[in-house]
């Protein structure tokens, strides 16, 4: 399964006073970075590595979900799951992980559990385009379809007018 | 002071989607026109469109001139906006044979239906 990688920016403003600009954890920086290089290799490496510097949940939680997503993409699904239950487990609001761990189901080939965090996901994010890229891979899993189209060149109004018995 | 944190949480976001590798079945129903069509070009069904399993049919009106080419074309009826376009590029590369010096030019305006449809995949 081909994987496309996309980056969600968090930026948070306080004032306080000092400047401090830039991620506080390069390691996670430079993985999520590597990861939408499609280097899963280093990017779960470095992520690994941040990892054990996190801080603060919302680091952890980055870690754990760009781990899902490198896992995946290294073709490990069964890890990739640990790493998105980690972050659904503590935050069960997060439907990006929805998104993630429904595309783990896929790759596991279990279905009714995508189908049912795919609704999750839409549920918490109803317009996502993300949800419904996943959702076309889940029914195209399990409801596969052939496209076709018709090219009709009849007159849908004769160009002559009928002519009646009666007239 | 501003202090900016940057995390980056991946999003996995799924591949384009099978469609492109999926068998196109494209069929013509009739030509019933007074021109013969040269090149009939079938439009591409969108991504969105098959990824969220919608059918629709698109009516497209225009005008084929004396060399065969297609002018004024514009969409008389549709059941979904996201087949519009893709009509019109077709129709617009589309082509029939042109009318030699000595013929008449009596109709210019044709329309096609193209009817967008998705068919379960048997085993």
């Amino acid at each position: 399964m081909l994987i496309f990688v996309a980056v969600q920016v968090y930026a948070d403003e306080e004032r306080d006073s000092r400047t401090i600009m830039g991620p506080s954890n390069i390691d996670l920086f430079d993985g999520a970075h590597a990861l939408l290089a499609r280097d899963a290799e280093k990017g779960v490496q470095l992520t690994l590595r941040g990892l054990k510097f996190a801080q603060g949940h919302r680091e952890e939680k980055a870690g754990h979900a760009n781990l899902c997503a490198g896992f995946l993409m290294l073709g490990q699904a069964e890890t990739a799951l640990l790493h998105c239950d980690w972050v659904i487990e503590r935050d069960p609001n997060y439907w990006r992980t929805y998104n993630n761990r429904a595309l783990v189901y896929l790759h596991l080939q279990r279905f009714d559990e995508s189908d049912a965090d795919i609704k999750k996901g839409q549920a918490l994010k109803p317009r996502s385009e993300k949800l419904k890229d996943v959702k076309g891979l889940y029914l195209d899993a399990v409801d596969p379809v052939t496209e076709n189209i018709t090219i009709d060149d009849r007159r849908k109004v004769p160009q002559t007018p009928v002519e009646r018995p009666d007239q | 002071m501003s202090r900016i944190w940057v995390v980056l949480p991946l999003l996995i976001v799924a591949p384009a989607l099978a469609a492109d590798d999926a068998p196109l079945v494209a069929r013509v129903v009739d030509a019933y026109t007074d021109r013969i069509p040269v090149q009939t070009v079938v439009p591409i069904y969108p991504r969105k469109a098959r990824r969220d399993r919608v059918e629709g049919e698109v009516h497209v009106c225009f005008h084929i001139n004396r060399k065969g080419r297609t002018r004024r074309v514009g969409v008389r009826t549709s059941t979904n906006r996201a087949f519009e376009r893709p009509s019109i590029k077709a129709v617009s590369a589309s082509t029939f044979r042109p009318l030699a010096e000595d013929e008449p030019l009596r109709e210019i305006k044709s329309c096609r239906t193209f009817i967008f449809s998705l068919e379960p995949v048997l085993d």
